[in-house]
């Protein structure tokens, strides 16, 4: 037994298809076996025990995984045996649902497993026949890490730690990954791709290598929103979104506009339908009113007017009556009348006096009474012959007076028929003439009350009150809004100017960050540049002569001397025996002196350690970015909120002010209209008046004119018709006159004949009485008393019947006439009553009907305004797509009365749809064409489906106007920004982690150099050298994603600040990011073409080599096909494995950790030679490795490992495994 | 030598090669770095450089609104008579798009599912689809993806989303409707006046 700890069996109990298997591994193993026998499997086993990854060794994803494979009952088992220097334990692994090991602190015993049956029991059993006798076991592990831990000698539980192969230092795990890949590399050839993944994969975990495809998506990411924010910043993108912003507005105006008046469409049509009833029912009642208005009016007029004519009839009759006494008056007083009356008052006496003078008469010829007798009797004869004749000529006198009086009379009745007639004529006339004057008249009053009537009526009072309330109601809520956006946008200034203040701020602290993280960087920089200076000089300085001569000369020298002294390449130090121990001869109790020199661990440590604090100054300047420009986001999406809805309302109050502003020019100029129309209404209406005024005055004066001139006429008529009779009468008198006075005459002469006998027979009376002595003088005085007397009585008589006439006529009419007269006033007095009461009631009536009739013609007018809109609507409205398209709001209208008639909404709606199409034509193209530069999923969700509906579009313009208030394109600018730089940082990062382990592949690739160098090749000269060398990678991928990080170092982390930067002050910061976005979009293409899945350590550096096996020298290549024959090639092959195994080892394992041997597991080394296998077996065992390989079969090989196994497949199909005797022939 | 040893951008090959072709490069195209393009040759100093690079090859780069394309120099008759009859099918094809209820405007977005089920609902759609010449169209669906797959390989439209099948009216679309604009129809004179064609071709 060796003193060195190592993997000494490996038992398998139930495992795979093998029942039971012990196979000691204390020494270079050979598997001797047919294929698919179990070999590869074991050797799995073997390297599950170094690797505890079932996932790592090399089983196809199609095959069995290894838990399924292996461990298929609850009682398979695994069993490793490590030898230590004292004593043997063992870990044994089993399916627990998944792999766990327990470490048992015994040498393994078949007992332990195996019941009396040779079968294995259950864990539970093998446990508690564990500890019944004594045996500690370990709880169960239940991870593959910490049996790794404890078998490599890092766990810290103390009852674990005993159990390790070894003490590995931090990076233990490069051992297990070794061997793995030793173990799963398979190919003959000798490429250095190869070894450059054996080397990375044992300095890498599995997460350190960059992910293309995540590296790539993020770019992309940044790509599409940089090509997004690009496509926005644009020109012509601005030009649109103004374009849409402008047309949204215009649009939605008109929509407005349209709904507003399909509104007052539908209130009218509801009010129509309502009214139209109502109104019928409002303009029959008006009709009805008129007539009943007629009906009285009709009524009083005719009860006036009856009495009227009563009262001209009575009036008629006074008149006439008063006339007729009067015109007799007229006639008594011309026949003087009063004389004759006074005469006839004198009858009496004078017949009193008569007969007196008769009876003195006959008392004075009472003597003479013969003579008197005779004479009397001749004289009487005389007298009556002459009484014949005057008589006679009286007669004809009176005859012609009375024929003349009656041609008279004839002519007098003549002109008063006459008279009559031309009166009657002229009363026709006149009472024509009249009768159309006072019509005219009427009118004319009528006229004059309508024109009274106008200029007191308010010509659409309504309307223009429902505008001026209108009109008030507007400019109130116009006020308020100008207040609240004089309010709003003071807010949005303040809100602008604590965003500023805030955004100021934060670039300010932003920027003094990156500056104090900068200048912390470039510190740590040097400090590392200064770690590095010595660790790249140390070989050659006083620090190398020390650890290369002086062994543990931390504790001495390295407490007292200078670090700068140790770094110092010229002091040629020497050891000298004498001085040893002593500082120039003078020995110095150091042992509580503290140490100053530093380990090159401890260099390493410092170094790594700055490299930490680079990357936390890192980390944190990007944790404060991003909380910078968390900050910016969380103000811009505050403040841009705040602001966008203030602007937004601003916009909405600024376009309501606008409306309003529209709306109130538009009401001025209808309420202007309203007033002007009033006014022309009451001028018309007016002017009408005036107009039929004017013709009726004209009328009244033609009618006047013709009224006087028809007077003229007639009293030409009359004047004629008078002196015509005046003449004919004058003539008649005349002619009475000349015929009578020729009477006269002739009864004068006739007369004055008799009077001149009666004279003669009177003389010879008186002669004869003279004779007979009577007094002739006194007689004939009496007899001349007794003639007047009889004269006065016959002038008396002869006026008797008319002073009789008179008389009778005085009693009764005469006597009457003041009461006639004053009669006649009162009823003059009454008809002129009537006549002011039927001309007020005339004028009442007029006025009335005049209303009613203007209210009924409105009723009409409306009526036939509402039907022929509801006509119109429905003839050419109802059926257009402009009705379906605000059908609903037409329909859902409170009836209400409008100012505008429903053709002409209907009429505005379809010219107004029309201009609205063409204008959302316009906005719709906008928008698809904005829509259109950007991609399909850009970020900014600037997507139109084709078939979009107009809310969806209006929405698109609300969403543009409310990204464009709120600035999003800033934020989107600041988080593409932000990207940008943490794409840059995290390929940086990637880059410098993976690069950062460049040192540990050039160290590594020394240590192997090395190696090579110190193998033993001469002894066979088999192999005269194997040579390796580093190069820089040519990888494309890699070669960009080093720019973008050097870049990063070069300009640090702000550069994204000058994306879309338009400030020329910053300019130079554009062109940086400019190169960023370039150097970005080349990487992309380059991952793109290169279909690299990720960029692994190995992509970081070429590795070539240069071998000479004899005569042969590859010279430096990538990859070695063939150096030799195929066993040349295997040897070639094992060596450098071993090589690179021996390397990581030492470079994995604890300085104090050496006695401990490790397996390198190799499967298929059939075609070596025996001469080889033994070069190669030594030069395993001189690095503490031993082998484990696989033959197909005996050759002779095996007689050189130290165990030799058989495989043999039994009828069951089960495989038994047992040792083979040879004799070894160990190198 | 490379384009870039004459000043050129480097993208002078890929422009060369869309637009010898007879396609155009719009400035909204997304597909193989289209926009990008467009931006290189709307910019100033590059147009000038390229248009004198080509003009030596006879070829003139011509300015649309938001698109490019080539002309050539003194260019036969009988191309143009044949460009000519190329774009007699497109008069057809604008009509119909024209006639659709969702106008397909610069930047639209739609699916030739969405235009054949309009032209299914809709007679005279229907007829002016079944009017444009294509071959080997059994459905109307097949129709509008034959005249979808010309236009986008003409370069007026852009197949934007394979899956969906979702295809983007590209700015060169312009160019077929300032042409259907350009055309004035005479009414048919006795005379053999050579002016006297029935179209007229700007």
């Amino acid at each position: 037994m060796e003193n060195v700890r190592i993997l000494n069996r490996i038992v398998e109990i139930n495992i795979a298809n093998v029942k039971y298997a012990d196979i000691e591994l204390c020494g270079n193993t050979c598997f001797v076996g047919t294929n698919n026998f179990g070999k590869t499997s074991l050797q799995r086993a073997i390297l599950f025990f170094y690797s505890a990854n079932s996932r790592g060794l090399g089983i196809a994803q199609s095959q069995k995984s290894f838990e399924e494979h292996y461990f298929r009952y609850e009682n398979s088992y695994l069993i490793y045996e490590i030898a230590t220097e004292d004593k043997n334990f063992f870990v044994m692994v089993y399916r627990h649902n998944k792999l766990v090991f327990r470490f048992v602190d015994a040498p393994f015993n078949p007992d332990f497993f195996l019941n009396n049956n040779d079968e294995a029991m259950k864990i539970k059993e093998i446990i508690s026949n564990l500890e019944k006798r004594g045996v500690y076991i370990s709880n169960q592990i239940d991870t593959f890490e910490r049996y790794r831990n404890i078998i490599y000698g890092t766990e810290t539980d103390k009852q674990l730690s005993k159990f390790h192969l070894l003490k590995g230092n931090e990076k233990y795990q490069n051992i297990p990954k070794s061997i793995t890949n030793v173990f799963l590399s398979s190919k003959s050839s000798i490429d250095s791709r190869f070894i450059k993944d054996f080397i990375a994969n044992s300095l890498t975990t599995e997460n350190s290598s960059i992910k293309l495809e995540q590296v790539e998506r993020q770019l992309r990411q940044f790509n599409e929103k940089y090509t997004d924010i690009e496509t926005y910043v644009k020109k012509e993108t601005q030009q649109l979104i103004e374009l849409i912003d402008k047309k949204y507005d215009q649009v939605h105006m008109l929509k407005g506009a349209q709904m507003e008046m399909a509104d007052k469409l539908g209130s009218s049509l509801r009010f129509a339908e309502n009214q139209n009833e109502a109104i019928r029912e409002a303009s029959k009642k008006k009709e009805e009113e008129l007539e009943t208005l007629t009906t009285e009016h009709e009524a009083l007029k005719d009860s006036i007017e009856s009495k009227q004519n009563d009262i001209r009839e009575e009036i008629g009759y006074y008149d006439r009556t008063i006339r007729e006494a009067n015109k007799k008056l007229k006639e008594y007083k011309e026949k003087n009348i009063d004389e004759a009356v006074e005469k006839n008052a004198e009858r009496e006496k004078l017949q009193v006096e008569l007969n007196i003078a008769r009876r003195e008469y006959e008392s004075l010829t009472s003597n003479v009474s013969s003579i008197e007798l005779k004479y009397s009797s001749l004289i009487e004869q005389l007298r009556n012959d002459k009484t014949a004749y005057i008589n006679k000529i009286n007669s004809k006198t009176g005859e012609i007076f009375n024929h003349y009086n009656e041609l008279q009379l004839l002519q007098k009745n003549e002109f008063s028929k006459r008279d009559v007639e031309l009166k009657e004529k002229r009363d026709e006339a006149m009472g024509d003439v009249t009768s159309e004057v006072t019509a005219k008249q009427i009118e004319f009053n009528e006229l004059k009350s309508e024109e009274k009537v106008i200029r007191n009526t308010r010509f659409y009072e309504q309307e223009i009150k429902a505008l001026e309330n209108e009109l008030a109601e507007l400019r109130a809520v116009s006020y308020k809004n100008k207040s609240e956006r004089a309010i709003k946008q003071n807010m949005v200034q303040t809100i602008q100017r604590e965003w500023e203040s805030l955004e100021t701020r934060l670039k300010t602290s932003l920027s003094n960050r990156v500056n104090q993280t900068n200048n912390e960087i470039i510190r740590v920089k040097n400090e590392i540049k200064e770690i590095e200076g010595k660790l790249n000089v140390q070989h050659d300085a006083f620090y190398g002569f020390l650890e290369k001569n002086v062994k543990g000369w931390h504790e001495t020298i390295g407490k007292v001397v200078n670090e700068k002294l140790l770094f110092r390449t010229d002091i040629s130090p020497e050891v000298k025996e004498e001085t040893a121990n002593t500082l120039y001869g003078i020995s110095l109790n150091l042992e509580n002196v503290e140490i100053v020199s530093k380990s090159i661990e401890e260099y390493q440590f410092e170094k790594n350690e700055r490299l930490a604090t680079i990357r936390d100054l890192e980390e944190s300047l990007n944790q404060f970015q991003a909380a910078n420009n968390e900050e910016k986001m969380l103000a811009a999406d505050k403040f841009g909120k705040q602001l966008g809805e203030l602007k937004e309302d601003v916009k909405v109050l600024s376009y309501s002010l606008e409306l309003a502003d529209k709306r109130e020019q538009k009401l001025g100029v209808e309420l202007e209209d309203w007033k002007t129309k009033a006014g022309s209404e009451i001028e018309e209406s007016l002017s009408g008046n005036r107009q039929r005024l004017n013709i009726i005055e004209e009328e009244l004066t033609i009618l006047n004119k013709k009224k006087n001139l028809l007077v003229n006429d007639f009293n030409t008529q009359f004047e004629r018709l008078r002196t015509y009779n005046e003449e004919r009468l004058a003539d008649l008198k005349e002619r009475q006159e000349t015929e009578i006075s020729e009477l006269e005459v002739e009864k004068k002469n006739q007369v004055k004949e008799f009077e001149s006998k009666e004279d003669e027979l009177q003389k010879e009376k008186d002669t004869n009485f003279k004779s007979k002595g009577v007094d002739a003088k006194q007689l004939k005085s009496v007899e001349n008393r007794m003639k007047d007397i009889n004269d006065a009585l016959k002038e008396i008589e002869q006026y008797a019947q008319i002073v009789s006439d008179y008389l009778k006529d005085k009693r009764e009419k005469f006597d009457k006439l003041p009461d006639l007269i004053q009669k006649k006033e009162e009823f003059m007095k009454s008809n002129n009553d009537l006549a002011t009461q039927l001309e007020e009631a005339t004028r009442k009536y007029n006025l009335k009907r005049m209303e009613l009739n203007k209210q009924k013609r409105a009723f009409d007018e409306e009526l036939i305004e509402f039907n022929n809109g509801v006509n119109f609507f429905s003839n050419n409205f109802r059926e257009t797509p402009v009705y379906n398209k605000y059908a609903e709001i037409i329909e859902r209208a409170e009836p209400k009365r409008t100012n505008y008639n429903i053709m002409d909404l209907c009429t505005q709606l379809l010219k107004n749809d029309s201009h609205f199409n063409e204008e959302y034509g316009a906005f719709q193209r906008y928008v698809n064409e904005f829509a259109g530069k950007f991609r399909i999923d850009n970020h900014f969700n600037f997507m139109i489906r084709n078939d979009a509906t107009q809310g969806e579009y209006e929405r698109f313009a609300q969403n543009l106007r409310s990204f464009i208030n709120e600035n999003k394109i800033e934020l989107s600018i600041a988080e593409t920004a932000t990207q940008i730089g943490l794409v840059t940082d995290s390929i940086a990062t990637k880059v410098k982690e993976l690069s950062g382990q460049k040192d540990k592949i050039q160290h590594i690739i020394t240590l192997i150099a090395e190696d090579f160098k110190k193998a033993e090749f001469e002894e066979s000269k088999l192999i005269e050298f194997i040579k390796i060398k580093i190069e820089e990678s040519d990888n494309k991928v890699y070669k960009l994603l080093k720019r973008i990080e050097e870049f990063r170092e070069e300009h640090g982390l702000v550069y994204n600040e000058g994306l879309f930067n338009t400030d020329f002050a910053t300019g130079q910061k554009r062109e940086i990011s400019g190169r960023a976005v370039k150097l970005l979009e080349q990487l992309r293409s380059a991952i793109k073409e290169g279909e690299q899945e990720e960029i692994r350590l190995q992509d970081l550096f070429e590795l070539k080599f240069n071998i000479k096996e004899g005569m042969n020298e590859t010279g430096w290549t990538h990859k070695i096909d063939s150096i030799g024959s195929t066993g040349t090639d295997i040897l070639v092959k094992a060596i450098i494995y071993i090589t690179l195994l021996h390397v990581f080892i030492k470079e994995s394992s604890h300085r104090s950790s050496k006695d401990f041997k490790v397996h390198c597991i190799i499967d298929e080394v059939g075609q070596i030679s025996a001469h080889y296998l033994r070069e190669l077996l030594k030069f395993a065992k001189n690095r503490n490795i031993m082998m484990i390989n696989g033959l197909p079969n005996k050759s002779g090989l095996e007689s050189h490992y130290r165990y030799t196994y058989q495989f043999r497949k039994e009828d069951s199909g089960n495989v038994r495994i047992f040792p083979s005797i040879v004799t070894e022939v160990e190198a | 030598m490379g384009a870039e040893d004459y000043g050129l951008p480097k993208q002078t090959h890929d422009i060369f090669a869309i637009m010898a072709r007879g396609h155009f490069i719009s400035s909204n195209g997304t597909k193989d770095g289209m926009n990008r393009l467009y931006d290189i040759i709307n910019n100033p100093e590059n147009f000038d450089k390229l248009q004198g690079y080509f003009n030596v090859i006879r070829y003139n780069i011509e300015r649309g609104n938001n698109y490019f394309y080539f002309s050539r120099v003194n260019e036969a008759n009988s191309l143009i008579e044949q460009k000519l009859e190329t774009f007699e099918r497109y008069i057809d094809v604008i009509d119909l798009f024209a006639s659709m209820d969702n106008k397909i405007t610069i930047g639209s977005r739609f699916r030739p599912s969405e235009i054949a089920e309009e032209c299914n609902a809709n007679v005279r759609l229907k007829q002016k689809l079944q009017k444009i010449p294509m071959y080997r169209s059994e459905t109307l669906l097949n129709k509008v993806r034959d005249i979808c797959n010309l236009m986008t390989r003409d370069s007026f439209l852009e197949l934007e989303d394979e899956q969906t099948e979702s295809y983007k009216v590209l700015d060169a679309y312009t160019y077929l409707m300032d042409m259907i604009n350009a055309i004035s129809i005479y009414e048919e004179t006795t005379g053999t006046d050579s002016n006297s064609s029935g179209i007229i071709l700007n």
